[in-house]
């Protein structure tokens, strides 16, 4: 059984001069251990997507099972990584790291220890006590890596979680978070990235899902097999990028 | 854009609210013949007991303050749900505001006079209740903003998570509302100073009472032409005041800027007091004496909060579920309560006002024309100096510099206080009542222009005036093309704060006795005080107050709201 299930998602909009739909029909599959990524242009939906199987934004019709079942508001065992961090800015690095633990309801000691853990394991050894003001774009985003990852989820959730990184920044982040999801350590295996770069779906994914705009939806399902680690220089690679950038270009 | 266009619906929701204002209005005044039992009190005012004084307003304003702030945590972060309370709530807010805190006055010192049994516990309440009500509205509106602009992925952030509730509170919806409550509650503790002397002195009828206090020991000390207890009062005044600000609010504004996202521009805090700068290390040490104080009893409140739904491991469904019972109680409760206050409150209405109205009411429409005339003048002199000083600051930060704190410092100096001097004065050196009127409607009205237009220029982006500066335009074009446009919202929202002041200055304007002589000009201020104090006649109080309530909404329904939608429309700072 797959581990989620989306079918026939759709969502709307309410406007000021009636409804806008953004997702129609959206349906697909994602098995355990599996790395998914979506990409489509901007205004497709795909961040709506990401938040609809969360749960913390609800859908105007269809259904998304987790194990088989539908979850009733927001699934726990999915952890979100967001664009723009969303860190707190009042609260320390530790402080951010345990706040979904502290959601779980962990007592103190056990919350310190599983932030300090995740926190060194995204190279921020020795931040714990900086606020976010005061840390780079970059450190920002393994904060919302150790985030995300405390709470020892079973689907890693990622909204373009590398778009606001400068492009060097954005490269060195993405290969560290492949060998952190490679390394047997890492309890999630499972991820869905959300991302408008196709370089970057297909370096990092085993299946990529090309969207189209107005109203989002899928037009391919694609399976990625090219071995690991991926080079973006191969033949191989630039035929899969041109065709899911014609895919794009045609429906846009 | 200035056409008239009205819409039924809006119109007959005005009207239904304006009804229920005024019901709940007149249920207070339903209570006045209680306050007949009030005995005339007078303390004996002597120079050794100022401290004492001090002490009392001092405690008065602190308790009307922790009022205002719960109320406006709760109160805001209720409209913030959205839905059917932010429907309710923020209207209501709008309606009270246009209150005049002021003319209001009599009528909560009968409800709380009554309620008290004629004792003097009940006189404090009324003027707690009055400080709160000047107080209250710009905090709870400053919470809700704060909470409805807390980016969705940071909401999101901890949704995820399925955090809700106490942690929810304390990890998102506090601290993103603390910039906001530290800046409202300067603005608040100005204007709670500003009524607290003038509702220390209450005339009920033929008794009057004094409640020992600064603005009592002003107010006494200038009537007897004791000019060193005056001087005394006022620098212990000022003293308080500026301690305030430094052991306080200085502390606090810095220790709430991290609060603050990244991306946000300024606030446009008020610039903390640059003169005080030897004193900063007093600042973290209050701060942590503060926290110390508050810390401990709030986690023993959030601990036993915490221990409440783990005892009988209720799961997230039912505690949904106990959640909505209790909801529904409460709210349930006080709709019950108001439902009832506003049939008791219609009753009182209709049963004054079917009473014969006495001829003086047909000097209403006059007497209203004279008294917007007045304020517009005041209106007019405050921006004729307040906007040339916003540019200087513009133009030169040393100039802004020097004039924030001092600003700050003089518009928190209640002028109140200081009525009996201008009066006395203005009156000797020309004669007229009317400039003195004048001249003490500004007193209510110019520091909210100056503070807002000061905020505003603060947030004009450094990169703007740059190229501004970079294409070579001159100063003359600076301010018409960059700086007026940029802090249009800012002069916008300071005059509609300027004009709520100025009504509230105007009723203390147009009616001054002093010595026993009655100094007064034509104005619905000084019919409505007339009333009050002289005839005490109930339908003239009520249709005065009432009218100058409708006044104050129908200015602000036709033309500050539409100012402001345009001025945030055009000239929002968000490229």
């Amino acid at each position: 059984m797959a581990l989620l299930e989306l079918k026939q998602v759709s969502k709307n909009f309410a406007h000021a001069n009636g409804t806008l739909q953004v997702l129609d029909s959206v349906s697909f599959d994602v098995d355990e251990g599996e790395f998914i990524a979506i990409v489509g242009p901007s205004g497709c939906g795909k961040s709506t997507l990401l938040r609809i199987i969360n749960g913390i934004v609800p859908m105007t019709s269809g259904q998304v099972l987790y194990r088989g079942r539908q979850v009733d508001g927001i699934n726990l065992e999915c952890a979100l990584v967001f664009q723009s961090f969303a860190l707190l800015p009042w609260l320390s690095v530790k402080a951010n790291v345990e706040l979904g633990l502290e959601a779980q309801g962990l007592p103190l000691a056990e919350r310190e220890k599983r932030a300090g853990f995740y926190i060194d394991k995204v190279g921020l050894d020795g931040f714990e006590e900086a606020y976010p003001r005061e840390l780079s774009g970059g450190m920002k985003q393994r904060v919302g890596f150790a985030r995300a990852l405390a709470v020892e989820p079973k689907v890693l959730l990622m909204d373009e979680p590398f778009s606001a990184l400068d492009a060097l920044t954005a490269i060195t982040l993405r290969e560290e978070m492949l060998d952190i999801w490679q390394s047997p350590d890492m309890p999630v295996k499972t991820i869905v990235l959300v991302t408008h770069i196709i370089e970057e779906a297909i370096e990092l994914a085993d299946r990529v899902i090309v969207m189209a705009s107005g109203p989002g939806r899928i037009v391919k399902d694609l399976k990625v097999e090219l071995p690991r680690p991926r080079d973006r220089r191969t033949e191989t690679f630039n035929a899969m990028a041109d065709k899911v950038f014609s895919l794009i270009e045609e429906r846009g | 854009m200035f056409g008239i266009e009205i819409n039924p619906r809006r119109l007959v929701n005005s009207s239904l609210s304006f009804v229920a204002l005024a019901a709940i209005i007149a249920l207070f005044f339903a209570y006045r013949s209680h306050a007949q039992h009030l005995i005339a009190h007078n303390v004996p005012v002597s120079i050794e007991h100022l401290p004492y004084y001090a002490f009392c307003s001092f405690y008065r304003m602190l308790a009307a303050y922790i009022i205002a702030l719960l109320f406006s945590i709760i109160y805001g972060m209720a409209a913030a749900r959205g839905g059917l309370y932010e429907r309710i709530l923020i209207p209501a807010i709008d309606i009270a505001q246009s209150v005049p805190v002021v003319g209001f006055f009599p009528a909560a010192v009968y409800f709380f006079v009554a309620l008290a049994h004629g004792s003097r516990l009940g006189v404090e309440m009324a003027a707690v209740f009055l400080i709160f009500t000047s107080q209250a509205w710009n905090m709870a509106l400053g919470v809700y903003e704060a909470v409805k602009t807390i980016p969705d992925d940071s909401r999101g952030a901890l949704e995820s998570f399925g955090a809700r509730g106490w942690l929810k509170f304390k990890r998102l919806l506090m601290p993103a509302s603390v910039p906001k409550l530290v800046y409202n509650s300067i603005l608040s503790w100005v204007a709670g100073w500003y009524f607290l002397i003038a509702c220390e002195i209450i005339t009920v009828g033929p008794a009057s009472y004094r409640l020992p206090g600064l603005g009592s020991f002003l107010w006494e000390a200038a009537e007897n032409g004791r000019n060193f207890d005056l001087c005394a009062g006022l620098l212990t005044l000022l003293a308080i005041i500026v301690l305030m600000d430094m052991i306080v609010w200085q502390p606090l504004s810095a220790w709430a800027e991290k609060f603050r996202y990244e991306f946000a521009a300024s606030s446009g805090a008020l610039q903390s007091l640059g003169m005080f700068d030897a004193l900063a290390g007093v600042g973290p040490a209050v701060m942590r004496a503060i926290r110390a104080i508050l810390i401990p009893p709030m986690s023993l409140i959030a601990g036993a909060l915490n221990a409440i739904p783990r005892g009988p491991q209720l799961s997230p469904d039912q505690s949904r579920r106990v959640g909505a019972v209790v909801r529904t109680l409460v709210i349930g409760a006080i709709a019950i309560f108001t439902a009832w206050a506003l049939v008791r409150g219609l009753v009182a209405l209709i049963a004054t006002l079917s009473q014969p109205w006495p001829s003086d009411a047909k000097q209403i429409p006059a007497a209203i024309l004279a008294s917007t005339i007045r304020m517009t003048i005041a209106y007019a002199i405050s921006l004729a100096w307040t906007v040339p000083c916003a540019l200087a600051a513009s133009e030169s930060p040393r100039f802004n510099r020097i004039l924030s704190p001092i600003a700050e410092i003089v518009g928190s100096m209640p002028a109140t206080a200081l009525f009996p001097v201008i009066v006395i004065f203005v009156i000797q050196v020309t004669g007229g009542m009317n400039i003195a009127s004048v001249l003490l409607i500004l007193t209510g009205m110019q520091w909210y222009l100056l503070f807002n237009l000061l905020a505003g220029v603060n947030q004009v982006p450094e990169d703007l005036k740059e190229a501004a500066r970079a294409f070579g335009l001159s100063r003359y074009a600076r301010w018409r093309k960059l700086i007026l446009p940029a802090v249009m919202p800012s002069l916008i929202t300071g005059s509609i704060t300027a004009w709520g002041g100025g009504w509230n200055a105007l009723i203390l304007s147009e009616y001054f006795v002093y010595k026993n002589q009655t100094y007064q000009v034509i104005g619905i201020g000084s019919l409505l005080d007339a009333a009050t104090y002289k005839t005490g006649n109930g339908v003239m109080i009520l249709l005065s107050l009432l009218s100058m309530i409708l006044v104050v909404l129908l200015l602000n329904r036709l033309m500050w709201r539409r100012l402001y939608n345009l001025a945030t429309e055009r000239y929002r700072l968000d490229y």
